[in-house]
């Protein structure tokens, strides 16, 4: 098996991957004078914290309207789901999904990973060490992407501005939905993945030949 | 001493933490992790010339980006366009400042940040002015990476162009050209800047 660095008392710097010999738990890394730990300290309590946080303003985000459409003075407010069925309507299949995609299933796929994540920090799962840093990328790449809908609100709002005519304002809605966003941004920032494979190497200590794991004692509680 | 040389022979992944020997590498070439395969670092031609490169244009683009109309609509007889800082400061008067505050940061602050501290960084390395303070530029850059949003406010520009094109008769003005090429600007530097060697760089001269 590969020797860790934690375990030969080295860490690596997280700003610019210096390795280290810690002499405290939390020193100054000798060539950028950052303070760190081998481990981001209270890494799952971080995490925990931010994707609830989350979690809870995905539901304002969600039931109040994102932006309000005034046409001859008439508003009419859409929430997230419901811009997307007036997209299914009018034919415009594309950007429904799209839409659908960045500011529904990618927030809640984040949030849905990130307890996976860390669920995988603490317990022997049945997902292989590959799939468990596969989900990490995903979860860090997508950051910024469900930005999307905020972005296209704003633009929106600022374009369609016609007066009486017709003219588009942002709602409460966006706001949450911008919170939540940048709550699953901190949220992926301070999860720290090598706690995946500190737990596999916890998990698989007495054993090497375990790998047969995934067949026999599947977890099934774990849903 | 011996402690000295395994901490500047080797090197442990950021992601799975296996301790691993330093690889040598050419230009061009990335190092992968052999236990999980995450990218430790690569080594980038000529990274120094071609960041400075990037960094001059993109700032220069930077103010008819902002400040030109990206797309405008008409209807009835009415005109309207709006540029990204027009975006912002409609979000102030109607009051959303979160959200005024949110998109000033991930469109224009952010980037604009990280695009002065590459060319002050690569700047001094190039003139070999090396001080202290350049750790510091340089490890805000790290964090400055993770907030730029400039790719994801082209896609909100396309997805909204869509949008409009079915409602009313949409045009394009010259800020959302200034915007592509700035973007691809943004986009270059994360693909020209050599981090390792600059860190390396700057661990080399600040120890004399």
């Amino acid at each position: 098996m590969s020797n860790k660095a934690l375990a030969a008392g080295l860490g690596s710097c997280p700003k610019c991957h210096k390795l280290n010999v810690m002499h405290a738990s939390r020193q100054v890394c000798s060539r950028c004078l950052t303070l760190f730990s081998a481990r981001k300290p209270k890494s799952i309590e971080y995490t925990l914290a931010w994707t609830i946080a989350a979690l809870v303003m995905f539901i304002p985000a969600n039931i109040y309207p994102m932006m309000v459409f005034y046409t001859f003075g008439k508003p009419e407010a859409s929430t997230i789901l419901e811009g997307i069925a007036i997209f299914i309507q009018m034919g415009m299949l594309p950007v429904a999904v799209i839409i659908f995609i960045a500011s529904f299933v990618v927030p809640l796929g984040k949030i849905i990973g990130l307890f996976t994540l860390m669920y995988n920090t603490k317990r022997k799962t049945q997902l292989t060490l590959k799939q468990q840093g596969q989900l990490y990328h995903i979860v860090e790449f997508l950051g910024p992407w469900s930005m999307l809908d905020v972005f296209v609100v704003t633009v929106m709002a600022a374009v369609v501005n016609l007066g009486f005519l017709s003219s588009i304002e942002p709602a409460v809605g966006i706001t949450y939905f911008t919170l939540m966003v940048v709550f699953t941004i901190f949220a992926a920032e301070s999860f720290d993945p090598r706690l995946l494979w500190d737990n596999h190497q916890k998990h698989n200590h007495q054993s090497l030949s375990e790998k047969t794991y995934k067949n026999t004692d599947v977890l099934h509680h774990d849903k | 001493m011996k402690n000295h040389s395994v901490v500047n022979n080797m090197i442990a992944c950021h992601q799975c933490d296996s301790l691993l020997p330093m690889p040598y590498l050419l230009e061009g070439q990335n190092a992968l992790c052999g236990c999980c395969g995450a990218m430790l670092f690569s080594k980038k031609k000529d990274a120094i010339n071609r960041t400075i490169a990037v960094a001059i244009a993109g700032l220069l683009l930077f103010f008819p980006a902002t400040l030109l109309p990206i797309i405008g609509i008409g209807a009835a007889g009415l005109y309207n366009d709006a540029s990204l800082v027009d975006c912002i400061t409609l979000l102030i008067d109607s009051r959303n400042y979160v959200l005024a505050f949110a998109v000033f940061m991930f469109t224009i602050a952010i980037p604009v940040v990280r695009l002065i501290t590459a060319l002050y960084i690569t700047w001094c390395i190039k003139f070999q002015q090396i001080k202290p303070s350049l750790l510091v530029f340089f490890r805000s850059y790290h964090v400055l990476d993770t907030w730029t949003m400039l790719h994801v406010f082209f896609l909100g520009v396309i997805v909204s162009m869509y949008k409009l094109s079915s409602l009313a008769d949409m045009t394009i003005d010259g800020g959302l050209f200034s915007l592509i090429l700035l973007l691809l600007c943004s986009t270059l530097m994360s693909v020209t800047i050599d981090q390792h060697s600059i860190w390396h760089e700057l661990e080399k001269s600040l120890e004399q």
